[in-house]
């Protein structure tokens, strides 16, 4: 017969080993609990990026980037329209040294989705063409060129972005990432594991180009996703869809903050299955610009509202065709407008109507 | 802050992207409208009032032509009475109606840009109305908006705001081709009647303080001297 003494150790094994065992099952049961660790790290290599940004300028260059969260002159100061004619503020990529801009590329690399990252880039690569396609042409980077810079017409080109901070990178404080130009919008704010990408704008000229023999098109797959889904409707559900007018462009564009508009269109509770994946797809195309960690509840939550999500056309259904649609949701707006009837110039729109520029994070 | 000139500024990718583009086609290098004058219309309906936000954009084709109307002395500025004016002929060219009984619309607040802005075609007008309501019946509404402003030459947006009031619920918008007119379907619901809570406490307030003012003088008189005896 065993001794006491001699069981003890293997009672205090086994008690330790179920515990242990318990406490992994859990661990691996509460996915929210994970999903939010990732978040966490997310944000913090975020932060890590853009404090690397920051340690990369000198005073002067962190004064000029650096606005307090709080500003609301600056986070409204964003639009479609190009530098000069819009007065940007923050640093301009194009004055950035390499090893600055080299910094700032990794900032954007690390705060959005390889797809968003892609989606950026080309469309500041569509600004490029309309550089070297603009009347008189000139060099980049601001001498003054026909119409262009010093004389307050359009300057074209991919330096003509900006970077700009609202808040101090942190953590567990709300901070926002701003970074656009012409055609481009995107107001990144972050807050612990949680982050909105709202109001965002993702816009292009020309909507198809080509470098290196190869084709790119910025705003491709949201142009093909929503003919895809339009073409997959059937007659009753299209009578319900398609707006009897024409929608000359953005409703909640630049400058429409803080307002909601009476959805329109079919909702998507009417829809089958099969079409409510194509929508969630295409919905996907802007919630996705976000890094997965905050791209999948960003999407979770779209899926969650989606009996109340309304989708709405305006134009002919022929893919090629110059259409505007908006998905509008509790949660969600966009709005996609070919301008003047231009297939090849496209404005969209991407907002929360309770949390752009992250209201919801700020109230916390 | 540590710069380097533009020229240096240029990446390499960015220099080699220059080189290697190829354009499909010719590409129209305009950012922004051109000989269209925007006119975006947003409409917000409370039980008492209906609220008119305007926005107007020439393009540039059309800024000069529209500047002409505003700066009527052709000095180069638009004064605030010249922007009243332009307003208000604006307003004039709108129709506001609801169950066919018109609504008069006098202009509010309004901002202008710049000249110069209107002429690179980044200039937006904004100008603001508030028509009151008589008390409507609760019930289906609806609220015609049509805007005949310089419809040769412009665009038009017309939307229904969500309507803050819970009273209130947009129904249909239906337009024109145009969005020059819009008749927006609306239920205008009862006013929420006061809670049961709110009742007993108001109802208990009332006794305590006519119950108060009945006992009061009763309650007074006992602590009063009696003056009668002293006569």
């Amino acid at each position: 017969m065993r001794s006491p003494v001699r069981i003890a150790p293997i009672i205090w094994l086994g008690f330790f080993l179920i515990v242990a065992a318990t406490g992994l099952a859990q661990r691996r049961g509460t996915s929210p609990k994970t999903s939010s660790g990732s978040a966490f790290d997310t944000t913090a290599r975020i932060v890590a990026a853009a404090q690397a940004f920051l340690a990369s300028l000198d005073d002067a260059g962190r004064a000029r980037v650096q606005f307090g969260f709080d500003d609301g002159a600056q986070k409204a100061r964003w639009s479609n329209l190009p530098s000069p004619m819009f007065e940007r503020k923050g640093i301009r990529i194009g004055d950035l040294t390499p090893t600055q801009r080299a910094a700032q590329t990794k900032l954007l690399q690390t705060a959005l989705s390889a797809d968003g990252y892609r989606k950026v880039t080309e469309i500041m690569s569509g600004d490029e063409v309309l550089r070297t396609n603009q009347r008189g042409g000139g060099p980049r980077g601001g001498a003054p060129t026909p119409g262009g810079r010093g004389r307050g017409g359009p300057v074209f080109g991919q330096d003509e972005y900006y970077v700009a901070f609202l808040g101090t990178p942190s953590t567990t404080t709300p901070w926002m990432l701003q970074y656009g130009g012409h055609h481009l919008a995107i107001n990144l704010t972050l807050s612990g594991s949680q982050a909105s990408m709202t109001p965002s704008l993702p816009a292009t000229q020309p909507a198809t180009f080509t470098i290196e023999g190869r084709e790119i098109r910025p705003l491709g797959r949201e142009n093909d996703k929503a003919f895809a889904l339009i073409n997959a409707l059937n007659d009753d559900q299209r009578k319900e869809v398609i707006l009897g007018s024409r929608v000359a462009d953005l409703v909640l564009g630049p400058g429409q903050d803080g307002r909601t508009i009476q959805p329109e269109g079919i909702r998507a509770s009417a829809l089958t299955a099969a079409q409510q994946t194509m929508l969630v797809e295409l919905v996907r195309e802007w919630a996705g610009i976000m890094t997965d960690a905050f791209g999948d509840p960003r999407m979770a939550e779209i899926r969650t509202n989606l009996p109340q999500t309304y989708f709405a056309w305006s134009g002919p259904t022929t893919n090629g065709s110059a259409a505007y649609f908006r998905i509008q949701g509790p949660t969600l707006v966009i709005e996609y407008a070919p301008q003047q009837g231009n297939v090849d110039h496209i404005h969209t729109i991407y907002r929360d109507p309770t949390n752009d520029y992250g209201a919801k994070f700020a109230r916390k | 802050m540590t710069t380097v000139p533009s020229s240096r500024a240029s990446s390499r990718a960015g220099c080699v992207l220059a080189l290697t583009i190829a354009l499909v086609g010719s590409v129209d290098v305009s950012a922004h409208r051109r000989d269209e004058y925007l006119q975006a219309a947003r409409l917000a309906i409370d039980p008492a009032a209906v609220q008119i936000e305007l926005d107007l954009t020439p393009g540039i084709a059309v800024a000069e032509a529209i500047i002409a109307d505003i700066d009527r002395d052709r000095d180069g500025l638009l004064s605030p009475d010249e922007q009243r004016t332009y307003g208000r002929l604006v307003f004039g060219a709108l129709e506001l109606a609801v169950d066919g009984r018109p609504l008069p619309l006098e202009l509010g607040v309004f901002s202008f840009p710049d000249p110069e802005a209107m002429r690179r075609g980044e200039g937006t007008i904004r100008l603001r109305s508030a028509a009151t309501l008589q008390p409507l019946s609760v019930g289906a509404h609806q609220l015609l908006f049509r805007n005949r402003h310089q419809p040769d030459r412009s665009v038009y947006l017309a939307n229904a705001l969500v309507p803050e009031s819970d009273r209130v619920a947009v129904t249909a918008q239906r337009r024109d081709g145009d969005q020059r007119e819009l008749i927006i379907s609306y239920l205008l619901r009862p006013a929420p009647a006061t809670s049961p809570a709110v009742w007993l406490l108001s109802s208990l307030a009332a006794v305590t303080v006519l119950a108060m003012l009945l006992m009061g003088p009763l309650l007074l008189g006992s602590h009063r001297p009696r003056h009668d005896s002293l006569c």
